[in-house]
């Protein structure tokens, strides 16, 4: 367990100390106050426009740190030879990867989180009806980010850091769209195109699923029983990829 | 010449008394886009005592640094036999060959970091730091980030690093590498220090002087396999002429 937690803080260590996070970070800030301007230029949809591009800058840019940073995570370890320190101690190869993961899913919580509050204080200024719902879909963002974060740990694994990002990013966009191929594919009522979609929609997470950010735009109501049934598939989507990358990292040789 | 010595450079032996046994250790690697298979250890046979002062050397290419990383574990042997005499990598401290620490940790942040995976406590872990920092030269530049340690200060936080629990076993790999003359004298009375606190260390290492002048026994590697094991004096008695003669002679002469 204390491997875990130093692997965990010298992740996060790591990450939060990586100049590329803070231009991220800002930039994500500029975006957010961009939605001010734009809200600025649509008649009475300021607040509307404010959370609504806001929450898209949030997951953006949530989703760039999850691909690039956790693809470079185990990859950097293993090509600067840092491993050699670790697992010639007492350190199991699944305590790395679950280190690796939690200490950039700490990273990802202060930079969503921070994001997520900015647009809340923002939002709450120009009277744009800021809520528990705005929040809500900052949380589920963060959840989204995660698993993408854990899929891209498992990439890492098995391939370069730059195929890591792009599989990663394939996934999140597919993860996006599958449960609309899942409608289509039942549209055209055959059989076999219907059976692949549902493969596709069960192999690639449906991040769609929780996805709440029209809600809390429009303040739509919620199935929050759906929300947490497709939120405990995705908690177990994350623990099979990091499962996955901790049995590819016990075959790796350094 | 080289039958003065069994294979592990060992005489009569109890496993109480063994560090180190490695029994005819194979490792294979496949290299290359056909798949070349190339033998990297072809049947080392090696038993280190508990208490000496092992010094393993070779050429490059001989299989020094491998031997090192399968008896720790960072790579499976194809066959054969590693046996630890001590309760797991708990007790073992390695320093790798060219280190390369975190370098956005201070030298304090990262020998906290190794006792923490060794499961030291706060305190414990933070006294046992700058006591090393202390023992190896650095405590002046105990809170420098690695990235700006020259190659030489990079080694003292490694072998600081691979002392942090206080191991009874210790498998430098090259330790001497990249330090000057007073890193290298310092890093000599370490080892020396450690043998008289009757800790086992194993080193590799091409400076044969400091090998004759530090090991209790030393085992010469050609091409994946033990060529010669034994004592410093018996390379001395077959080779009047010094160690490197005779280290020279059996990475000639060997089959």
């Amino acid at each position: 367990m204390s491997q875990v937690v130093a692997i965990t803080l010298n992740t996060f260590r790591e990450t939060i100390r990586d100049r590329v996070l803070t231009v991220i970070v800002l930039f994500a800030l500029v975006m957010i106050v961009g939605g001010l301007w734009l809200g600025s230029i649509s008649l009475e949809q300021q607040g509307r426009m404010m959370k609504d591009f806001g929450l898209v800058s949030v997951t953006a840019f949530g989703v760039v740190v999850a691909a690039f940073i956790a693809a470079t995570l185990v990859r950097k370890e293993v090509e600067k030879r840092t491993v050699f320190v670790l697992f010639s101690k007492p350190v199991s190869r699944g305590a790395f990867i679950v280190g690796k993961f939690l200490g950039l899913a700490a990273t990802l919580a202060v930079v969503i989180g921070g994001m997520g509050a900015f647009l809340f204080v923002m939002t709450l200024l120009v009277g744009g009806g800021a809520s528990g719902m705005l929040l809500a879909a900052t949380a589920l963002i963060y959840l989204q980010v995660l698993v993408l974060t854990a899929v891209v740990v498992f990439f890492s694994t098995i391939t370069s850091a730059i195929l890591s990002s792009m599989l990663g990013l394939g996934v999140f966009v597919a993860g996006q769209l599958s449960h609309n191929v899942l409608s289509l594919s039942r549209i055209g009522a055959d059989v076999a195109t219907e059976a692949v979609s549902w493969v596709v929609f069960v192999v690639i997470p449906n991040f769609n699923s929780v996805d709440v950010k029209a809600a809390a735009v429009g303040e739509k109501a919620v199935d929050w029983a759906e929300i947490a049934l497709w939120g405990g598939y995705l908690v177990a989507y994350m623990v099979v990829a990091l499962g996955a990358a901790a049995l590819v990292m016990r075959r790796k040789e350094f | 010449m080289h039958g003065a010595a069994n294979s592990s450079g060992m005489g009569a032996r109890s496993s109480s008394d063994i560090a180190i046994d490695l029994c005819d250790l194979r490792k294979t690697v496949t290299v290359g886009f056909r798949r070349r298979h190339v033998d990297i250890l072809r049947g080392v046979d090696l038993s280190v005592r508990k208490g000496d002062v092992f010094g393993l050397i070779g050429p490059n290419g001989a299989g020094k640094t491998t031997t090192i990383k399968v008896a720790l574990g960072l790579m499976r042997p194809t066959s054969g036999v590693v046996s630890l005499g001590v309760c797991g990598l708990g007790e073992v401290g390695y320093l790798p060959e060219n280190p390369y620490f975190y370098d956005y940790l201070s030298g304090r942040e990262f020998l906290v970091f190794c006792g923490r995976l060794f499961g030291l406590g706060p305190e414990q872990r933070r006294a046992r730091a700058d006591d090393l920092l202390d023992g190896v030269g650095l405590k002046a530049s105990a809170s420098v980030h690695l990235r700006k340690y020259s190659k030489g200060m990079l080694q003292r936080i490694g072998i600081a690093q691979a002392l942090i629990n206080d191991p009874r076993l210790l498998l430098l790999d090259e330790p001497m590498t990249g330090l000057d003359p007073i890193g290298r004298l310092e890093v000599k009375r370490l080892i020396q220090r450690l043998h008289s606190e009757g800790r086992t260390v194993l080193f590799n290492s091409h400076v044969l002087a400091d090998v004759g002048e530090l090991c209790t026994r030393i085992a010469i590697m050609k091409a994946g396999r033990i060529a010669w094991a034994g004592t410093v004096d018996e390379a001395l008695a077959l080779s009047p002429q010094g160690l490197e003669a005779f280290f020279m002679h059996v990475v000639e002469s060997e089959a």
